[in-house]
């Protein structure tokens, strides 16, 4: 260790005093010289011949001085300047494969980090808080039923209570959307209500006025306070710094403004801003909650996060939880039987708990996928380099000769290659950079604040490196090593001519990977893009052309229920007499709207639960009479809703096929009775129709069972005024606006566009983000392997050149020519298929519970391989066409 | 090349110049050079130069030291001296070659009886 560190400082301090060094020695081996040359004058040698023979004695000089270079100075670092000063100037000879090299890996290295930023926000990115290793997320399980993070306050307080010990705080939250006025405008905000120790939780500074702080919030709605946003801030009011203290007012309560969110601090969803904050016991102001739900155990709205106290792992922070969830069980067996606790790290509980939690497989899924493109580009990189050392292969023998090692050769090629990595690396980073820009500033989604933005970190900057240097290493390697493996003698006689043989060999080997690896690709992005299609060609059981979807929320401008009844009233007359319009409705969610969704448990007569499941958890959509009608939802049985149906009347509902099946199998159910655990005021519902199954939840996956409750018997301030068109659902979107404008001047309306586009945005967004991106890898991977192809082809061909002239001049006709440098070609392709096939079943298994077609899709499995081996087989054609024009004279003169 | 030079030879040779230094005080490179070939009867007639990258490598661990001088022929030349530590690495190092030496010539000798 010491001897060590002695030879690396001496060696550091020779590096240092080179020159010097150099000169000495120098004048060290003069006198050896000397003193040599003198004594063998003494043994009665002639004066020049006794030189010559002290040169003799004492060596090569040059390699003297090299070795002591070497072993003085730090040789590796001055050897790698020197390299890549060589490297350098070897590229800048070529500079038509340069570019080809650095654009290929750049386009390689590029889709990984475009990739692998998505990932990092996802999946690695912590929050922008103090110690965000510490948050945890709670989940929980109850009564069997899935993980959810949406705890009832029973529970929210009894957890916070009793894990004391591992948690040095517990903090809560609610989203939800609110009217945010100001200046007589108001405007539709994702908002946070949170418990008064979320920032203290956090360790967030604001940086102007002050956040929520713990000392507030117990009291019901004794601080009507806002804190707005960094992003939503400089947006909205312009960065104004005159803002705190500034009264604005949320659904039509006043509240004051008394601080700004740091800067990168977007709230708790990726992707997502939310854009105001406000304190819990603000959300008794705004009555959407009941206040039953303070006492209810069942299920409630609140997100828990936790901070771990210093030094205390995930782990016994989980079974303190198993403890209290045992307690929690025990002690209230009517609504948390098998109720079970868990801590997840924040960032595996991203946007929410789940389990399995799916993210990191798809996001391991695109990586892999974006790796495979980059393994095509080296793939071609190598080629070239391997090419580029056959023409190099005297420039190379020349320095073996001269005796340049083998290593030395190697590390010489691979500083090349490793150059090249570095420079396609900074291209990637770049085209990543703008890949990510491209993708934020698509609109996927309307009416949720979505924030696609990328931010590069260390971590992509540190990923792209790494995937630089992997790259010049795994670009370099095969070919340094196979042109370092230099026989001088054998290259400096040939003159140049083809030293094919074992080359041709590894160069086949890659287009076999490359044919097989593009194959893996484009089946996976095909797999994709057919679930995409799949699911927009699906039966969704309504009508979805031609229909207009505007939503809106009086309270928002601090309507009461009363004032909002009348208005809605009101606007549906009117709307339905517009010019265009076929038919009007109100719903609270449309189809596929997932943030919107309205649940509850319901108790069905004559039906019992088996024992130790839940009740049954049913969706449910609240619609004003005329709804099925706009939706196109066909009746099955009975009769659908009527203005008839209002508070002072029987409640009733209208279920679908699924739901009669699942409850009433074989009987009626015009006339059952059922109700819910929340909504509808505890009133039992008579089932009075029965509507076709349709897909309002999601596009795929079997159909649940659904109801649909008058909207009057279940009446709440949000709504969507859903039209049926007869032109261009669009057309009419002015008049709808001027209509809501003159009913309740001021009131935002939001969530604006037709159906069709609705279905095509949320409800499809993981799948068109999938497809799209699966689908750029491999057309990306496409023609990396089709580049190939034709290089590796026409290359062979182009080696095969003077054996073509004989054999043409011996008589063979250009058809036979054609086939055997064609066949050359084929036979590669063919097996790259083949291989590919198989690997396309294992990554297409992989990739199967992301997919809604089978990971065994025939059509894909049929066309996408048969697409592949036409425009290879093209590709191979290309340059034996060519081959067979040949001239033999010129052929045989090529060299 | 130098780097395929086996260890053995290395290390030998560095050891001798130690041994060299030891016996015979300060010296420059040449008559390192000299006084190895004279005691081996020139029967380890390298190339002299090699002589150079031994002293380096001894420089470098601190076992001898080196300074410039003047030569017989009046010439500047360094001359290199053996350290303490380098006398303490010199017994070490003999009584490993001995042993060493001693236990293949032992094996040796048993392989021509046998």
């Amino acid at each position: 260790m010491f001897d060590g560190l002695r030879i690396a400082f001496s060696r550091l301090r020779g590096l240092a005093r080179r020159n010097r060094e150099d000169r000495e020695f120098e004048q060290e081996l003069e006198t050896h010289l000397a003193l040599l040359t003198e004594e063998n004058i003494r043994r009665g040698m002639a004066p020049e011949e006794a030189r010559r023979a002290a040169r003799l004695r004492l060596g090569a000089t040059e390699q003297l001085r090299e070795a002591n270079h070497e072993l003085r100075g730090l040789a590796s670092v001055e050897g790698f300047f020197r390299d890549v000063g060589h490297a350098w100037r070897m590229l800048r000879k070529t500079p038509g494969f340069t570019w080809a090299a650095i654009l290929t890996l750049a386009l390689g290295i590029g889709a990984n980090v475009a990739i692998f930023s998505i990932v990092n926000v996802v999946l690695l990115r912590p929050l922008p808080a103090r110690d965000p290793g510490q948050l945890v997320v709670l989940a929980y399980e109850q009564r069997g039923g899935k993980l959810e993070s949406y705890f009832s306050y029973p529970n929210m307080r009894d957890i916070r209570g009793q894990t004391k010990a591992v948690f040095s705080g517990v903090a809560t939250y609610r989203t939800s959307f609110d009217g945010l006025g100001s200046g007589g405008h108001a405007q539709r905000v994702l908002s946070a209500y949170v418990s008064s120790n979320f920032f203290s939780l956090l360790g967030l500074r604001p940086p102007l006025g002050r956040l929520i702080e713990p000392s507030e919030g117990g009291v019901y709605s004794a601080h009507p306070e806002i804190v707005l946003s960094y992003a939503f801030w400089k947006s909205q009011f312009g960065g104004d710094r005159g803002i705190v203290g500034r009264g604005v007012s949320l659904n039509g309560h006043p509240v004051t403004v008394i601080g700004v969110g740091p800067k990168g601090f977007h709230g708790v969803y990726p992707f997502i801003e939310t854009q105001v904050y406000l304190p819990m016991s603000m959300m008794m102001v705004e009555n959407w909650m009941s206040r039953s739900l303070l006492q209810n155990r069942n299920g409630g709205p609140f997100q828990i996060w936790a901070r771990l106290r210093p030094g205390v792992s995930v782990k016994q922070a989980q079974s303190a939880l198993n403890v209290v969830a045992a307690r929690l069980a025990s002690e209230h067996p009517k609504s948390d039987a098998k109720f079970s606790l868990a801590a997840i790290p924040e960032t595996l509980a991203r946007p929410f708990p789940m389990r399995p939690n799916p993210v990191p497989e798809v996001a391991a899924l695109f990586l892999a996928l974006a790796a495979m493109v980059l393994v095509l580009a080296c793939v071609n990189v190598a080629n070239l380099l391997l090419v580029r050392a056959v023409s190099r292969g005297r420039e190379l023998a020349i320095r073996a000769a001269l005796g340049s090692t083998r290593g030395r050769l190697v590390r010489q090629l691979l500083t090349e290659s490793l150059l090249l990595g570095l420079m396609g690396g900074a291209g990637g980073l770049l085209l990543g950079m703008w890949i990510c820009g491209a993708i934020g500033s698509v609109s996927f989604s309307p009416g949720l604040p979505l924030l696609l933005d990328f931010p590069f970190d260390w971590r992509v900057f540190l990923f792209s490196f790494g995937a630089a240097l992997l790259t010049g290493v795994l670009v370099g390697i095969l070919p340094a090593l196979r042109a370092s493996r230099v026989a001088p003698g054998a290259i400096l006689h040939q003159g140049g001519r083809s030293v094919a043989g074992g080359r041709q060999r590894l160069r086949s080997a890659l287009v076999v990977a490359q044919v097989a690896g593009s194959l893996m690709l484009l089946v996976v992005a095909a797999l994709f893009a057919r679930s995409l299609q799949r699911v927009q060609q699906v039966h969704l059981g309504f009508d979805p052309a031609h229909v207009l979807n505007l939503s809106m929320d009086p309270s928002e401008i601090g309507y009461s229920d009363a004032q909002a009844r009348v208005f809605y009233k009101e606007m549906i007359e009117r709307a339905r007499t517009l010019l265009g319009v076929g038919s009007a409705a109100l719903a609270f969610t449309i189809p596929m709207r997932t943030y919107t969704p309205q649940m509850d448990f319901i108790g069905v007569e004559g039906y019992t639960a088996p024992p130790g499941q839940p009740k049954p958890l049913v969706n449910f959509n609240s619609v004003s009479p005329g709804y099925f009608r706009t939706m196109r939802i066909s009746l099955v049985r009975g009769r659908t809703f009527t203005d008839a149906d209002n508070r002072k009347a029987q409640y009733v509902a209208v279920v679908n096929e699924a739901m009669a099946k699942r409850f009433w199998p074989n009987q009626d159910p015009i006339g059952r009775k059922f109700r819910m655990t929340h909504y509808s005021a505890g009133h039992w519902l008579d089932v009075v129709g029965v509507v076709a199954n349709g897909r309002m939840l999601a596009p795929f996956g079997k159909v649940a069972p659904f109801f649909f409750v008058p909207f009057a018997q279940n009446f709440g301030s949000y709504a969507t005024l859903q039209l049926r068109t007869l032109g261009p659902a669009a057309s009419v979107i002015p008049e709808v606006r001027s209509l809501v404008r003159s009913l309740a001047p001021g009131l935002p309306v939001f969530d604006v566009g037709t159906m069709r586009e609705e279905i095509s945005g949320s409800g499809f967004l993981l799948f068109r983000f999938g497809a799209v991106l699966a689908a750029a890898l491999g057309l990306l991977g496409l023609v990396l392997a089709l580049v190939g192809v034709y290089g590796v082809t026409s290359y062979a061909a182009s080696q095969r050149m003077q054996e073509i002239g004989i054999r043409m001049a011996l008589g063979a006709r250009p058809a036979q020519i054609l086939k055997s440098t064609f066949a050359q070609g084929a036979v590669l392709v063919g097996a790259g298929l083949v291989i590919g096939l198989a690997g396309a079943l294992g990554a297409a298994r992989l990739a199967a519970s992301f997919l809604i077609v089978s990971p065994t899709d025939p059509l894909t499995f049929i066309a996408v391989p048969l697409g592949l081996a036409v425009v290879a087989f093209v590709a191979c054609y290309l340059p034996a066409r060519r081959a067979m024009h040949i001239e033999p004279t010129q052929a045989l003169r090529f060299e | 090349m130098n780097e395929s030079r086996s260890e053995i030879l290395q290390g030998t040779l560095d050891l001798m110049v130690l041994k060299a230094l030891e016996a015979l005080g300060p010296l420059h490179g040449y008559g390192i050079a000299r006084r190895i070939e004279q005691i081996s009867r020139d029967a380890l007639r390298v190339n002299q130069g090699t002589i150079y990258a031994s002293l380096v490598r001894l420089l470098q661990r601190g076992w001898i030291s080196a300074a410039w001088g003047t030569s017989e022929n009046n010439r500047r030349a360094k001359f290199y001296s053996i350290t303490r530590a380098g006398k303490k690495q010199l017994a070490t190092e003999t009584e490993n070659w001995e042993r060493i030496a001693g236990a293949i010539g032992r094996m040796l000798s048993l392989e021509e009886r046998s």
